[in-house]
């Protein structure tokens, strides 16, 4: 199914709207012409004095038609726009929800920027898809099919000409522009994405950007770029503007026809002249909608890039969470014990291994810290356990049963996790700490800040994009303090105070400690001091454990660990 | 750039083209229901042969051929009129957010700021290249086919002058209404934006926090707000059609009527004079419908050029600096603090009066407990942010006197946060200097972050890609290729924020060696939380709530400062714990 199929099958759910819309449509349009055609047959026939009734109902009959007009074209108008409208908040809202399982993985291939770029951008332009292209060729033909049917009745010659200009500008003329816009390929959507793309980057990096003098650098790029976006929209419009025009005077052309051969029949006596001005109404009319269906094949490539662009993310192969069978969905509330046997994992599209084979045990209620070298997989092992990734090859159990079988939300929600970079959103303290668990009172709220030290915050304090105007350390105790609120009985914890001051972060494990007594903990962290609570220390260096045991153990191995502890102590 | 008027007027030459284009444009019309009526009336009443009215027919194609023309160019005035605004407006709008100091550009959302540059520049465009063209057909092609009216038939005529003003009043009472909606439209798809971008960098939080649902719905909440004010402007629009169209409908019919009495009770007009002001009747409603259509684009669209001038006005107190070039010599300038204090616009933190001196080539060391003040002080240095009371002295005069480009030169400044862009490490680790690099110079400064074997143990070494925000490395490995970007700078003066954060100690040690090797160049300033870091530093300053507390090596601060004694304990300490 292509992508504009997919979209019209979205369209599809606004059936009734669509009808009405279309019906509307056919009405406004043929009292339209008639309409015209009435004051056409009025004006001549009050040429040759007839008797005045004759007049009054034929006023009357322009009238009517002129209210029914008005009125159908309201109704047109608003149905379809209701619906087109409706029908781009779905497709904004089904491409999140497509878009949502494909995180953290989507991120390999796309860009934010792109992903807002093909959200708002792409999804908007597909307005143009409802109200010019989908619709509007059903009222069209319905509209000529009676009109020239009507025509038929006062002369053949004219009906086969209105006939012929409907097919010249409906179908002809758009056919042969839409030739000439496959060579052109317009590239506006392409470029309107880049420009999202690199201008959301840019703001996201400004502060290194500015500190290393390259804003000026990048300014300039972002503005030969928005250069190219605005040629290719002014390319496009002058296309549009283009097409159109010409097809306005080939619609001329045809009244033109009906004119001159009108004339001639009626020179010849085949026509009654009486209809001679009613028809040239009627062809003024019935193509005054006629001629922007010379811009349909822009408008078709445009959604067809728009919604190529759209579902080409959504439906990239390369990123796709790997099918199971999912058959928990729950898991008890008790603390877990953890076990990973002989695993491989291979993040996608690398070429190295980060961990070539690695079994580990983690006793429910067990203690436990990863210890290692910057990279050599930490914090993948938590991504592991969190099915954020999935193993190649190799199990990791949940208590006795195989993740693959248990669902993500599952173990999201037993367990509380502080990562290396926790994102915060743009609001307040509050609305962040709420996400831990919506139905918080205040007070619980501001004991847990106070716990984390973070008293001298309200809970209305604003937080700006990203946690922007909190420190480092303070973004620490945040994720910390919601992690503290959050319910679950296993903790994962990648570093979580590595931006503290050895005071603060004393006081903080203790609170974490506290809390956690009775559950599973994983800690991973790059200081050694503290460790000798631990149950179990993990040494890991590529990927690989290459030393595990309590403190004592590791001490007593003069291994590894035993190295660094030498190290740190020569450095204090 | 300051509003609409002048955007306009930049453009005068083409403006006064598109206003010779339309009285043409009038003329063709009105010539062109004369020779319709010539013909229909030859035909049909006058019984003229067909080859007499040959040459109006040929006359018609003609006129029809310029109506099309002008038609055609017209258009293309206004496109390529709103091509060139909308370049300059995003250009303005662009160069406006690239100055602004950093403080302001983390305040508001990025998805908003990236639709107002879009999304807001490009709904601009209607207002130019549909709504001015369109205004212009509008007033002349009326007031042409009017007087074309009065002198054919003085009542039609007086019927349309009596009709006919009530289309303007409405389409000013309505344009008002839409405006207004529309510039909350812009702002609706404003905050759609910046909440998508948000959801979207935070997403793995909240799929952690089981509140994906909850997003999704208040995005889907988001995006029907935005639909159903989108559908608020255009139930305006649509109802001003329909009264424009009830009011054109009815004065036509009467038009009609009116002509089809005088042509029978008083046979006192030629069906000439009757089908010309028929064909031309329409002719006048239907530009002045037009205008209602493009009306409410125009004005949707005006409204979204309010919002984005709107962000011109916002007022920025960008830091001042100076003219002056600072001489960029060997040797480090003394850094003075003196009285600095600062205050964040937003918060309750203050940093008060501090002073100290950085001679040349010194170790630095600023600690003290989380939030206490220290990245906000390196800020100051780094003059991303203005004290507001005291100064920063470099060679004995204020840091603002300099210009922003020779004081960055000297400088590199490795945040506590920062951002690795999508494209090549060795992309990542460049853009550290203005100054063209080699592979080799790269390299170096990898090798003494402690990020070379790592870099050079990938299939593509400094051209491995990585994405954005430096997604597919690891924290620490991050953490290294920014700082690679301080060694890749020959700087005199080096910030470091934490630079060991979140790196093991084997690492750490390399990194230290590095560091050292650049304060035999360089004065360096370090954030720091561990013992090793500070205890070999020239001067320590130690900041408590914003205050600093003492400046001085280690031992007498050890000595003399009891809550500096209690840290250093604890960090010691914590193993007997
Ligand atoms: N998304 C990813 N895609 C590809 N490779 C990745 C990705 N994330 C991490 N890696 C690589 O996998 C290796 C292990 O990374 P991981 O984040 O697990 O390290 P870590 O032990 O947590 O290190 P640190 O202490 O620096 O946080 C690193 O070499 C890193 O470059
Ligand atoms: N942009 C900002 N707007 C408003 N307040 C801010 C901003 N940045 C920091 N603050 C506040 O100023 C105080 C000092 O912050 P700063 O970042 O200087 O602390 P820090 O000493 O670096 O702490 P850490 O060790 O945790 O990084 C904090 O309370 C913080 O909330
Ligand atoms: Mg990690
Ligand atoms: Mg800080």
């Amino acid at each position: 199914m292509s992508a504009l199929q997919k979209v019209i099958k979205l369209m599809l759910i606004e059936k009734k709207d669509i009808v009405i819309a279309i019906c509307l449509g056919f009405i406004a349009g043929i009292s339209s012409v008639g309409l015209f055609a009435a004051s056409g047959y009025l004006i001549s026939k009050a040429a040759l004095i007839p008797p005045f009734y004759a007049l009054i109902v034929l006023t009357s009959t322009v009238k009517l038609l002129g209210f029914v007009k008005a009125g159908a074209k309201y109704g047109e108008r608003l149905y379809s726009h209701r619906a087109t409208f409706t029908i781009l908040s779905n497709l904004r809202v089904t491409f999140f929800e497509k878009l949502e399982p494909l995180v953290p993985h989507v991120f390999h291939k796309y860009r934010s920027g792109d992903l807002l770029g093909r959200v708002v951008g792409d999804v908007e332009s597909l307005q143009n898809f409802f109200l010019r292209v989908f619709y509007p060729p059903i009222v069209l033909l319905l509209v000529f099919v009676s009109t020239i049917f009507f025509v038929s009745f006062y002369s053949l010659a004219i009906a086969v000409i209105l006939l012929l200009g409907f097919l010249l500008t409906t179908i002809v003329i758009p056919a042969l522009f839409s030739l000439r816009q496959v060579k052109i390929n317009g590239r506006v959507r392409q470029e309107r994405g880049d420009l999202s793309t690199e201008i959301t980057e840019v703001m996201y990096g400004f502060r290194d950007l500015k500190l290393f003098q390259q804003l000026d650098t990048k300014q300039n790029q972002l503005l030969s770029q928005s250069e190219t976006y605005i040629n290719e929209q002014k390319q496009e419009n002058i296309n549009k503007v283009y097409s159109q025009s010409f097809n306005g005077f080939i619609t001329f052309i045809v009244s033109w026809f009906v004119l001159a051969i009108g004339a001639y029949l009626v020179v010849n006596g085949t026509l009654e002249g009486i209809f001679l001005a009613m028809l040239v109404m009627i062809s003024l009319t019935v193509f005054e909608p006629a001629a922007p269906m010379a811009v349909f094949p822009i408008y078709i490539q445009e959604s067809r890039d728009a919604s190529n662009r759209l579902y080409d993310v959504v439906d990239e192969p390369d990123i796709q969470p790997s099918e199971t069978n999912i058959s928990i969905n729950h898991l008890p509330d008790v603390p877990p014990g953890l076990a990973f046997s002989d695993i491989r994992f291979t993040y996608k599209g690398e070429w190295r291994t980060t961990i070539p084979n690695l079994s580990l045990l983690l006793p429910a209620g067990s203690k436990t810290a990863i210890v290692g070298a910057s990279g050599s997989g930490k914090s993948t092992l938590l991504q592991l356990i969190l099915k954020m990734q999935q193993v190649e090859a190799g199990q990791v159990y949940w208590d006795q049963h195989d993740t693959l079988t248990v669902s993500g939300s599952a173990i999201w929600e037993q367990t509380k996790v502080v990562l290396q970079e926790n994102h915060f959103f743009y609001g307040t303290i509050r609305d962040n700490l709420l996400l831990a668990d919506p139905g918080l009172q205040d007070d619980q709220m501001n004991a847990v800040l106070a716990s984390v030290q973070l008293e001298n915050f309200s809970l209305d304090t604003r937080v700006s994009e990203n946690g922007e105007n909190l420190s480092g350390g303070e973004k620490q105790r945040l994720a910390i303090a919601r992690a503290l609120l959050k319910k679950g009985h296993l903790w994962l914890l990648d570093e979580p105070t590595s931006s503290l001051d050895a005071q603060t972060e004393q006081s903080i494990y203790q609170q974490i400690f506290n809390q956690a007594d009775q559950d599973t903990l994983l800690l991973v962290s790059h200081r050694l001091q503290g460790l000798e609570q631990m149950d179990q220390i993990i040494v890991m260096n590529h990927g690989e454990i290459i030393e595990s045991g309590s403190y004592q153990e590791l001490m007593e191995l003069e291994g590894y660990f035993y190295q660094m502890k030498t190290l740190e102590e020569s450095l204090l | 750039m300051q509003n609409i008027k002048k955007t306009v007027w930049r453009h005068k030459r083409r403006i006064y083209f598109l206003v010779g284009l339309t009285l043409l444009l009038g003329l063709a019309i009105i010539v062109q229901a004369f020779l319709m009526t010539r013909i229909v009336d030859g035909v049909f009443l006058k019984n003229l042969s067909f080859s007499a009215v040959t040459s109006p027919i040929l006359a018609l194609f003609i006129i029809l051929l310029i109506r099309a023309l002008t038609d055609y160019m017209s258009k293309r005035i206004g496109v390529s009129i709103a091509s060139d605004v909308k370049r300059d407006v995003r250009k303005d709008l662009l160069t406006k957010y690239a100055q602004q100091p950093v403080q302001l550009a983390e305040k508001g959302q990025t998805g908003k700021k990236v639709s107002m540059l879009l999304d807001g520049v490009d709904e601009m465009d209607s207002f130019y290249s549909q709504f001015i063209p369109q205004v212009m057909q509008s007033t002349f092609v009326p007031l042409l086919v009017m007087i074309v009216i009065f002198t054919q038939h003085i009542n039609s005529g007086i019927i349309l002058l009596v009709s006919a003003p009530f289309i303007p009043i409405f389409m000013i009472v309505i344009g008002i209404q839409t405006q207004k909606k529309s510039e909350e439209k812009l702002e609706k798809l404003a905050s759609f934006s910046g909440a998508f971008l948000d959801t979207l960098q935070g997403l793995v939080t909240l799929k952690l926090f089981g509140r994906t649902k909850k997003q999704k719905d208040e995005l889907e909440q988001s995006s029907l707000g935005f639909r159903d004010t989108t559908m608020d402007i255009l139930k305006v629009a649509f109802t001003q059609s329909f009264a424009l169209e009830l009011i054109s409908m009815i004065s036509i019919g009467i038009v009609a009527l009116e002509l089809a009495i005088q042509l029978i009770i008083y046979e006192s007009i030629s069906f000439f004079t009757a089908f010309v002001i028929l064909i031309l009747v329409p002719e006048f409603f239907t530009s002045l419908k037009e205008l209602g259509t493009t009306f409410h684009n125009g004005r949707s669209s005006m409204g979204a050029a309010k919002k984005v001038l709107q962000e011109f006005d916002e007022q920025d107190d960008s830091i001042q600096w100076g003219k002056n070039e600072m001489a960029q010599e060997e040797v480090p300038p003394t850094i003075q603090l003196n009285h600095l204090s600062f205050t964040y616009p937003t918060s309750d933190f203050k940093l008060h009066n501090m002073d100290a001196t950085f001679l040349p080539k010194q170790k630095i060391a600023i600690v003290g407990a989380s939030g206490s003040g220290k990245t906000t002080l390196l800020h100051l240095l780094a003059g991303m942010i203005t004290p507001d009371e005291g100064a920063i002295n470099v060679q004995q005069q204020d840091l603002v006197t300099f210009t922003e480009a020779s004081w960055l030169n000297q400088l590199s400044y490795i945040s506590q946060h920062p951002y690795i862009f999508s494209g090549t490490i060795g992309e990542n680790i460049a853009m550290g200097t203005t100054a063209a690099v080699d592979e080799k110079a790269i390299r170096e400064a990898a090798e003494k972050a402690g990020i070379a074997p790592l870099i050079e143990s990938l299939e593509n070494q400094y051209q491995t890609k990585i994405g954005e925000a430096g997604r597919g490395l690891s924290s620490g490995e991050k953490q290294r290729v920014s700082i690679a970007r301080a060694f890749l700078k020959k700087p005199t003066i080096v910030l470091l924020d934490e630079p060991t954060r979140g790196l093991d100690l084997a690492t750490e040690k390399i990194l230290q060696q590095s560091i050292e090797q650049l304060n035999e160049t360089a004065t360096v300033i370090t954030v720091a939380h561990r013992l090793h870091t500070i205890k070999t530093a020239d001067q320590i300053l130690f900041l408590e709530n914003g205050q600093l507390q003492a400046v001085g090596t280690h031992s007498t601060l050890f000595d003399t400062l009891p809550a500096y004694r209690e840290m250093v304990t604890i960090q010691r300490g914590g193993k007997q714990a």
